[in-house]
């Protein structure tokens, strides 16, 4: 007995555009559909930003080399949270989709971009104000804000996965990463 | 005007390349279950699209077994763009 796609292609006239298009686009849309993020996805993601906010402005305000590590701390927890629900994205569901990666480790899109510089704004001058609830408050909205953001991509990438698979790919994030550990480097030496 | 491309011309063919932009990488497993198709079958289509330069495979171990994973290279992407507007103008043409 043929498959599906076997008969599909056997009764579809390869001449007729309308019908190769169609049954092209039902075959990336069958699989953008059938991925699944990991259960916990976006709130983890929420408290992990919502850490990593929270400590720079604490790191931030406290200038101070325990204030540095505390910050540094803070992203070390975000990008391990981030990593692990990557690699569970591709275990669960056997693909990569790199937008994602994108989305979840660089907070790309205007509305993450928009919340988390605020937050993050918000954040440090309260930590500089020692007002600490609404460092809280305002590290916990940056990460409600980052994971909405997720969430929003998410669906547009299920409704049009050819337009949103594309993104920063592993080797230009280890690229990015080891050029933001020379930064900080720089930094501190310069400090 | 966008050329129509023979590799992918075929409508299981471009199933393959369509689904593969979808994603950056899958596994040969994963596609072969979103395109409901046998082993050999997909083997097929995607050696000639290697061929071509089209896509590109690795191997890798996954929960201790071997497993391939399938990626659209730049060249296929490229391709895929200008086969679906070839079709587009086709269908204009058309209507």
């Amino acid at each position: 007995m043929l498959s599906n796609m076997e008969s599909m292609a056997m009764a579809q006239n390869p001449d007729d555009p309308r019908q190769a298009i169609a049954a092209a686009d039902l075959a990336s849309h069958r699989l953008a559909t059938g991925l699944r993020l990991p259960r916990g996805f976006h709130p983890a993601l929420a408290v992990a930003v919502a850490l990593q906010i929270a400590t720079a402005a604490y790191g931030i305000a406290a200038q101070t080399l325990t204030g540095l590590a505390v910050a540094l701390a803070g992203v070390a927890v975000f990008l391990g949270v981030a990593a692990i629900a990557l690699h569970r994205f591709r275990q669960v569901n056997g693909v990569r989709v790199d937008g994602l990666t994108s989305q979840v480790v660089m907070g790309t899109g205007p509305l993450v971009t928009g919340v988390y510089v605020c937050a993050f704004g918000a954040a440090t001058w309260a930590a500089f104000e020692s007002q600490w609830w609404l460092v809280v408050a305002a590290a916990a909205t940056g990460g409600a804000g980052y994971a909405m953001g997720a969430r929003q991509w998410w669906r547009a990438y299920q409704q049009d996965p050819t337009a949103h698979a594309d993104g920063v790919s592993p080797r230009m994030l280890a690229l990015l990463a080891a050029l933001a550990c020379v930064g900080l480097v720089v930094l501190l030496v310069n400090g | 005007m966008a050329r129509l491309d023979p590799l992918i011309h075929a409508p299981a063919r471009l199933q393959v390349v369509t689904t593969l932009s979808a994603v950056s990488e899958a596994e040969f497993l994963t596609l072969r279950t979103a395109l409901d198709v046998s082993d050999s079958v997909l083997s097929k289509h995607i050696s000639a699209l290697a061929d071509a330069g089209y896509v590109r495979s690795r191997k890798s171990v996954r929960a201790g077994r071997r497993t391939t994973w399938i990626a659209l290279t730049p060249a296929g992407r490229q391709a895929l763009r200008e086969h679906v507007a070839a079709l587009r103008e086709l269908i204009a043409d058309v209507d």
